[in-house]
């Protein structure tokens, strides 16, 4: 195994009002990232999990001693251009743009600069992934919750990340949705990329070949 | 002169189609749109990057841009004025009872409303439309235009605020402009003036065109945001 990312002295405070002293959210040691190994981050609520994604997507500042990415020394701040092109991000509540969702799965191969013709290709392909290919032209504020999170994942996945962060990919989600998204997780950790998910889903927990990790108490726990 | 009299003189007035009347409507229009047109992507830059950004001094920022909606203009016409006047900084430009001297001060006047509300609309956005840009690999550029995209009926709603805003001022335009008859006479300083000399038929009809401007404004915001929130209500 070789480390796509590994991050040294992790720590994220919060200035408390009213207090001198800034409140520590945690402070992890070492955070290492294999590649290609999929992850699940545990943790109660308020333990940081999400922050931590958030921290890691260049969402939220933090301090950290050391940062190699792929073998690179690098500084969480500002946030990398070379995180920027390898890390994705899918949020706990997906948002849309008022596009449609075939521009939605677009938006980054376009900010990417990748030709209209080949990024029509790839979004064809990532709808098709997702299962949402019949809603190509539709209002996204027409989706379901399954429907917006299948549309989230197929516009990070478009981007082919390296290291894809997926914050509670199935809490808002029940039944046939919440299946229709535990089902892409395998292929996406299949594709070869890196994947860390925030969850409590006991079925994400279980998937085979996924590394448990938990944040207890500000410390991070490898299982 | 009663009031129906004034306004039967301002239908006939409309129905002889009186050169400078509608000459008094033509330059009320160009000013108000050069204004706002060289106003408008200046003032949403400067919207969003209050709105978007956090920095020192940035509620100072706020409150200044905020206060600002409240300058009379009649002062800000005096200041332009002063500036303009042959002897002022700005004297050389010659723009003084021009209709570029009434156009600074329509740019002026929209500013204040055009990033006020631009601000508004940005603060007002949810965070996550820039941050999925950001993970996206969006630059700042791309990310401002698509947070703008996203409240862009809020900032229609500056646009069409501070064309109310300048269209209706008048006395900037008259301290600046001079007020001259076919050059810088707009609707507002006409209805002024024709009202001073007890010609009310030409103020009547002025004051219809402008209510009939802000009607037509507003109802075209209107009839945007409709779309707008049935789209929402289809959540």
């Amino acid at each position: 195994m070789t480390a796509l990312l590994s991050i040294e002295k992790l720590r994220k405070r919060f200035a408390a009002k009213g207090h001198a002293r800034a409140h520590e959210l945690f402070a992890i040691d070492r955070f290492t990232i294999e590649a290609a190994t999929a992850y699940v981050l545990t943790g109660v609520n308020g333990a940081g999990k999400s922050t931590l994604l958030r921290i890691l997507a260049g969402l939220e500042p933090a301090e950290a001693l050391a940062v190699d990415f792929d073998g690179q020394r690098l500084a969480l701040d500002p946030y990398p251009r070379v995180l920027r092109d390898a890390v994705g991000y899918v949020h706990q509540h997906p948002i849309m743009f008022s596009t449609s969702v075939a521009a939605n799965i677009g938006y980054g191969l376009r900010a990417r600069g990748v030709p209209a013709r080949e990024a029509a290709a790839q979004v064809e392909a990532a709808m098709d992934w997702a299962g949402v290919a019949h809603l190509k032209n539709s209002d996204p504020a027409s989706l379901s919750g399954g429907e917006k999170q299948r549309v989230a994942l197929a516009r990070a996945k478009v981007l082919s990340p390296r290291l894809l962060l997926l914050d509670e990919p199935t809490s808002n989600l029940d039944g046939a949705a919440r299946e229709q998204v535990i089902a892409l997780i395998p292929t996406l950790i299949a594709a070869g990329s890196s994947v860390v998910m925030a969850c409590h889903d006991s079925d994400l927990i279980g998937l085979p070949g996924v590394q448990r990790i938990k944040l207890r108490d500000g410390r991070l726990e490898y299982r | 002169m009663s009031l129906l009299d004034a306004i039967a003189g301002a239908f006939a007035l409309f129905l002889a189609g009186d050169a400078a009347l509608w000459r008094i409507i033509w330059i009320s229009l160009k000013t108000a749109l050069v204004g706002l047109v060289l106003a408008a992507p200046v003032a949403v830059l400067i919207g969003y990057a209050i709105g978007a950004h956090r920095f020192r001094g940035r509620r100072v920022v706020i409150w200044l841009a905020q206060a600002a909606l409240s300058l009379p203009t009649v002062l800000i016409g005096l200041v332009l004025y002063l500036l303009l006047s042959r002897h002022g900084p700005l004297g050389s430009l010659q723009w003084l009872f021009s209709q570029s001297g009434v156009i600074a001060g329509q740019f002026i006047i929209a500013m204040p409303v055009l990033v006020a509300f631009t601000l508004a609309a940005v603060q007002a956005a949810d965070p996550r439309y820039a941050e999925t840009a950001f993970a996206h690999g969006a630059t700042r550029w791309r990310i401002m235009c698509t947070v703008l995209f996203e409240v862009r009926f809020g900032v229609m709603a500056a646009i069409i605020s501070g064309f109310g805003r300048v269209i209706s001022e008048v006395g900037c335009a008259l301290m600046v402009g001079g007020n001259i008859a076919g050059e810088t006479r707009t609707i507002t300083t006409a209805i002024a003036l024709e009202t001073s000399k007890g010609e009310f038929a030409q103020g009547i009809a002025l004051g219809m065109v402008l209510v009939a401007i802000a009607l037509l404004m507003n109802g075209a915001l209107l009839l945007l945001q409709g779309d707008a929130h049935g789209a929402r209500s289809r959540l």
